[in-house]
């Protein structure tokens, strides 16, 4: 043996050596002190896709409302119970005909660039929202039913609407709906895109993009929402807001220490999280329509409910959900979010039963191919899912495999038709798949409208809600009058029904509700909070020891 | 890559003349590749379903009105006929024009001038680490016997063999997340480069390892080393100056291909360790269907491919021991 | 792979070069009559058939099928039971990685071959045709080469859709303007060398003189190309999956493998160990291969 390979052997043993002895060694975690301390930055690596525009009121998404959460706040706060609590807003009153909301600005608060808000402000944003030059989708749906904004004096603005809407107070606890300075709106949309100016604990100081969002504290704040642990100014100095969407980096990242929150842990991640003692999960549930598979009933072969059913009835959710998701996610029988009222389970439409999925597509004509598959009138039973290729998770995209084997059992031929964003957006469009996943997040049993109501299948901006193609009377009836009902009992009837009439129809099935996500390094960050209308994360609360 | 470089020895024509014709034909040609890039990535984007005025209001998943996205179509002049819109296009980048990014809002040549140096870093290094490791594997097998032969070209054949997801994967649990030297995601500073550059360089080298080798030993073998020994010279100056020599010969000419499958490989890696660049924009910008954007970005790479390509050329020229004046 | 190629243009047209070789290469024969074979080729001819075997008669392997899905056993570690252990989905990774090789072998194969099939035109095309067609082809590969090769399969996945045939043919596109440079290259010395110009001179017709200089030139590097371009092209296409597009599943292809399993790297090791194996195997296989029949050819 030469020393050339002598030495390489060597430096090769050693390397090994090492490399065991530091996976062994765990890292110590520290006593956390009780009493929060002052300072600090704060890394936080987002999941999501990096936003094309920091103002939530144009476009609205995830992704926007998870960093608009630290520097805008709303008029009002939802608590976990689903209860609309005073924020920004410190009353409202309803006409008795539901036309006249009156909502009383609380005094004392000013945006971070000064000016003061009031009654002006609530009507300049909800202009601002409802304005078609903005551009919001999520935020102007929501405000569909307002007709005009007046103020009446200096914390008095009454939003006169067209008809009643009992999901608007809701939507006002949403930042999708966000309260800005009317100073700062008046820059302009690209302005206000690079540098939003709102009433929160934080505020915007740089956005380099496809790189990270620095976010300073606002020394002046003094609106804490309901449920906070304290009041004033934040804890943190700033945080710097990147983004990994990387699974395995971005948990590697949280790992190594060079990020200390992360959102979007994957399942395969949540085993090595537990076994580090300095590292703690957090999950909870968003509210609205839950991670589902929608089928399009408007052709062939989901148009017939017998082939819906077996289709649903050949799924092993449970199953999937033990094996790739750890047993980290609970299974969804509604569809809503266990965080959203209204919401019943429904679950005999959902359960799995191979036996009945079978009989069903005989009654429907479907015979037993030589190739498995079934047959009628010489189609072959063979459905396309649509897949978003490069979001979806890796347990998510298991779990697909997973039900196109269950489907192959009884017969029914599942294609996964795994795309890019764009191509499946344009796809959904056109109502080109069979299997489609949905989900939608809002904090009101009014979601189911925008899921169910036959009004839906109408393309707006590229993009019909109604994924499944359902035009059922009633549920239009029931969803619609159930948006306009202010009493409690009204809506828990009309909601339960429409959503028994939805499940018997077998038109999707619910898999999991959406979920906020969060690995924590707790050696280094306590405090962390979620604001529960959109379950999602605040670092107002939030101090470090390091 | 013109013939010249291909077959070696430049012929014997009188350079003055030859000089211009070539740099002329040298900057005809670089216009011409720069024009059909421009011109594919225009209709490329438009033939792949998907909307690109949905790019412009804030993405596929955006929501907005009918009339919303009509008003940005007008705006962006997409609802013009094809013809006219290339036409307008091709106008824009004659004057230099790179336009807008719909979806980062920021003018393209922004976009470029913020990541173009973090690629070329990555790339360059990446080069750089992969043509030493080539080199230094072509030198250890040709020194030792038969088994380091066997050895290295199983060690080439392996690390070419490699995806640059896999080998990032790798670094990342051993070096990252168990012994804690380097960090899994980018960071400013030598640290945060080095995973990127070393999952980059390893295919590369095994690549370039075969190629060098090959021509290594065949340099060895060959009349002109026999003579150089015939003639004294000491075998340290047989092996390193006139083999390697001949050896980097084809690792050279290789090099404009090697950097275009650099940036094929930063698009992984950049996306893996977050890493901000030109391979995650144009990743991300194809995506989101933005036009403005994968143009410019395409015609940045190309760019820079055709003064890497003539940077080989000149270190060919200067490389080649055939077209050194011999004293 | 280009040591042919690229490295030896002056002594290929040198007639004192030649006839050294001649003598030499006659001496060895006279005492290698016997083809002496050596270890790594046996063994790379081995690893191949082995490979052959699997893709044409895999339940010659394994009786488990690969698609058999069972939640409950997922993720167990490989075993007597699951040589090489289960996967998320609870499927038998030895089964999934030899049904797989047929898969992927075809892939490799097919890619490989689409690109050095459109590169041999190309090449022939540029270096036999007159000037402005050689200068169009050069042209238009120059242009090929700027554009990255990933980019090119994105985007021809993207309109034509996932799955196995596209991925093949967005691979053996990428790959084939490299090839096409050097054929070209060849081409070229093969038309420019002393021999072409010398029959030229005696009159032999156009197709004589393509056929007995240029392509034996043609033939040896493309023989070498095909072999080293095998593990190249099941890598790309791997990268192809790990973006999101690639083979559908549930296809048992290793590159896909590969690329699904890396979720999983950390507490599942061998969802990406093993498909890596058989890739890596393929290629050193082929390769060592190829080398040794370009090193019988040379001796010859």
């Amino acid at each position: 043996m030469s020393a050339f390979t002598k030495t390489t052997a060597s430096i090769g043993a050693a390397a090994l050596l090492i490399a065991l002895a530091a996976c062994s060694a765990e890292p110590a975690s520290s006593s956390t002190d009780a009493t929060p301390v002052s300072g600090g930055t704060l890394t936080f690596a987002s999941g999501d896709a990096e936003p094309t525009c920091l103002d939530p009121a144009q476009s609205g998404n995830v992704p926007q409302a998870l960093v608009s959460t630290q520097y805008i706040e709303s008029l009002f706060y939802q608590s976990e119970d689903g209860e609309i609590e005073p924020w920004l807003a410190s009353g409202w009153e309803l006409s008795e005909d539901g036309l006249d909301y009156t909502i009383t600005a609380q005094s004392g608060i000013s945006f971070s660039d000064g000016t003061a808000f009031d009654a002006e402000a609530i009507k300049a944003n909800i202009d601002y929202i409802r304005d078609p030059a903005t551009k919001s989708s999520t935020g102007a749906y929501a405000l569909a039913k307002v007709d005009s904004v007046e103020v009446t004096d200096n914390t008095t603005a009454v939003i006169h609407l067209t008809s009643p809407d009992s999901a608007l107070l809701e939507s006002l606890s949403q930042v999708w709906l966000p309260i800005q300075s009317p100073t700062a709106l008046e820059r302009g949309l690209e302005a206000n895109c690079e540098s939003p100016v709102g009433t929160g604990p934080f505020i915007v100081e740089s956005w380099e993009k496809q790189s990270s969002i620095t976010l300073v504290r606002n020394d002046d704040y003094t609106s804490p929402p309901p449920g906070a642990s304290h009041t004033g100014p934040a804890y943190l100095d700033s945080i710097v807001w990147k983004f990994i969407p990387d699974d395995a980096s971005r948990f590697a990242a949280l790992q190594t220490g060079e990020v200390d929150v992360v959102d979007r842990v994957a399942p395969e991640s949540l085993a090595a999280l537990e076994a580090h003692s300095s590292l703690t999960f957090e999950g909870s549930s968003r509210p609205g329509y839950p991670e589902s598979l929608v089928l399009n009933s408007t052709k062939a072969p989901f148009d017939d409910v017998k082939v819906r059913e077996a289709f649903i009835r050949s799924l092993d959710i449970d199953a999937g959900l033990e094996s790739v998701y750890f047993g980290s996610v609970d299974r969804s029988n509604s569809v809503l979010s266990t965080a959203t009222k209204y919401g019943i389970e429904t679950p005999d439409a959902y359960s799995t039963d191979v036996d009945k999925a079978k009989e069903l597509l005989d009654e429907a004509g479907w015979t037993l191919g030589s190739d498995g598959i079934r047959e009628k009138d010489g189609e072959s039973l063979t459905v396309s899912f649509l897949i978003n290729g490069d979001q979806v998770l890796a347990a998510q995209k298991a779990l697909y495999e997973q039900f196109q084997a269950s489907a192959k059992q009884v017969g029914i031929e599942v294609k996964l038709n795994s795309v890019d964003v764009a191509t499946r957006y344009a796809q959904l469009a056109e109502w080109d798949y069979d299997i489609a996943s949905a989900y939608y997040t809002k904090n009101s049993a009014d979601v189911l409208r925008l899921i169910f109501d036959s009004a839906n299948t109408e393309l707006v901006g590229g993009y019909h809600s109604n994924t499944t193609g359902i035009a059922d009377k009633d549920v239009d009836k029931l969803l619609r009058a159930a948006a306009e009902s202010a009493d409690e009992d009204e809506r828990t009837d009309l909601y339960a029904e429409a959503q028994e009439i939805v499940a018997a129809g077998y038109y999707q099935v619910p898999i999991f509700d959406q979920q906020t996500r969060l690995g924590i390094k707790n050696t280094v960050v306590h405090g962390t909070r979620v604001i529960p209308a959109l379950s999602l994360p605040t670092f107002y609360d939030s101090w470090l020891t390091r | 890559m013109t013939t010249a470089v291909i077959s070696g020895g430049p012929v014997a024509i009188p350079r003055a003349r030859t000089a211009g014709r070539r740099i002329l034909s040298r900057v005809a040609g670089a216009i011409f590749v720069l024009w059909a890039v421009a011109t594919i990535s225009f209709f490329i984007i438009h033939v792949i379903p998907g909307d690109p005025a949905l790019a412009i209001v804030g993405g596929a998943g955006s929501n907005v009105t009918q009339e919303v996205l009509e008003a940005a179509r007008v705006e962006y002049g997409l609802d013009q006929p094809l013809w006219q819109q290339y036409i307008a296009q091709i106008g824009r980048l004659a004057t230099l024009d790179l336009g807008t990014s719909y979806t980062l809002r920021t003018p393209v040549s922004d976009v470029i001038a913020d990541h173009l140096p973090s690629t070329l870093i990555l790339t360059v290094l990446s080069l750089t680490v992969a043509w030493i490791l080539a080199l230094a594997l072509a030198i250890w097998v040709t020194r030792g016997g038969r088994i380091a032969r066997v050895v290295g070209s199983t060690l080439e054949v392996v690390s070419a063999a490699l995806p640059h997801f896999w080998i990032a994967a790798i670094l990342v649990l051993v070096f990252a997340v168990s012994l804690r030297v380097l960090p899994a995601t980018t960071a400013p500073g030598l640290p945060g480069v080095i995973l990127p550059v070393v999952t980059l360089a390893i295919p590369l080298a095994g690549f370039l390892g075969q190629v060098m080798r090959e021509s290594m030993l065949d340099a060895l073998e060959s009349p002109f080393v026999l003579s150089a020994r015939a003639r004294g010279e000491s075998e340290f100056g047989v092996r390193w100056i006139h083999a390697i020599r001949h050896a980097a010969l084809p690792g050279i000419s290789l090099s404009g291909w090697a950097f275009g499958s650099l940036i094929s490989g930063a698009v992984v890696v950049e996306t893996i360790f977050a890493r901000e660049g030109l391979g995650r924009s144009l990743l991300a910008a194809v995506i989101a269907r933005d036009v403005p954007l994968v143009t410019g970005v395409l015609l940045t790479v190309a760019a820079v491919y055709i003064v890497v390509n003539i940077l080989a050329e000149i270190a060919y020229v200067l490389v080649d021991p055939r077209t050194r004046v011999s004293s | 792979m280009t040591q042919d190629l690229l490295s030896r243009p002056a002594e290929a047209g040198s007639p004192t070069i030649e006839r050294a070789d001649a003598t030499a290469s006659a001496a060895r024969n006279r005492f290698g009559r016997l083809r002496r074979i050596r270890p790594v080729e046996a063994v790379s001819v081995l690893v191949l058939a082995f490979l052959v075997l699997a893709s044409l008669a895999p339940t010659l392997f394994t009786a488990i099928g690969p698609f058999d899905t069972s939640p409950a056993d997922a993720f167990r570690a490989p075993s007597l039971d699951h040589l090489f252990g289960t996967d998320q989905n609870g499927r038998d990774v030895f089964a999934r990685v030899i049904h797989g090789s047929s898969t992927s072998l075809l892939i490799g194969i097919s890619a490989t071959a689409l690109g050095v099939g459109l590169a041999v035109i190309l090449g022939l095309i540029g270096g036999l045709g007159p000037k402005p067609v050689d200068f169009v082809v050069t042209r238009f590969l120059e242009v090929m080469f700027a554009f990255p090769s990933l980019l090119l399969g994105l985007i021809f996945i993207t309109v034509f859709g996932s799955g196995i045939v596209t991925s093949t043919i967005a691979v053996g596109l990428a790959t084939a303007p490299g090839y096409a440079r050097i054929i070209r290259g060849q081409v070229l010395l093969a038309r420019n060398s002393g021999y072409a110009e010398a029959a030229v001179a005696l009159g032999r017709s156009r197709t004589r003189i393509i056929v007995r200089h240029v392509l034996p030139n043609v033939l040896g590097p493309l023989f070498v190309l095909v072999t080293l371009g095998l593990g190249q092209t099941i890598v790309w296409a791997s990268s192809l999956s790990f973006l999101g597009l690639g083979a559908v599943p549930p296809a048992a292809e290793w590159g896909a493998m590969l690329a699904s399993g890396r979720a999983y790297i950390a507490n599942a090791w061998w969802l990406t160990v093993f498909p890596g194996l058989f890739i890596v195997l393929s290629a050193v296989a082929a390769t060592a291969l190829g080398r040794s029949i370009q090193q019988r050819g040379r001796e010859s």
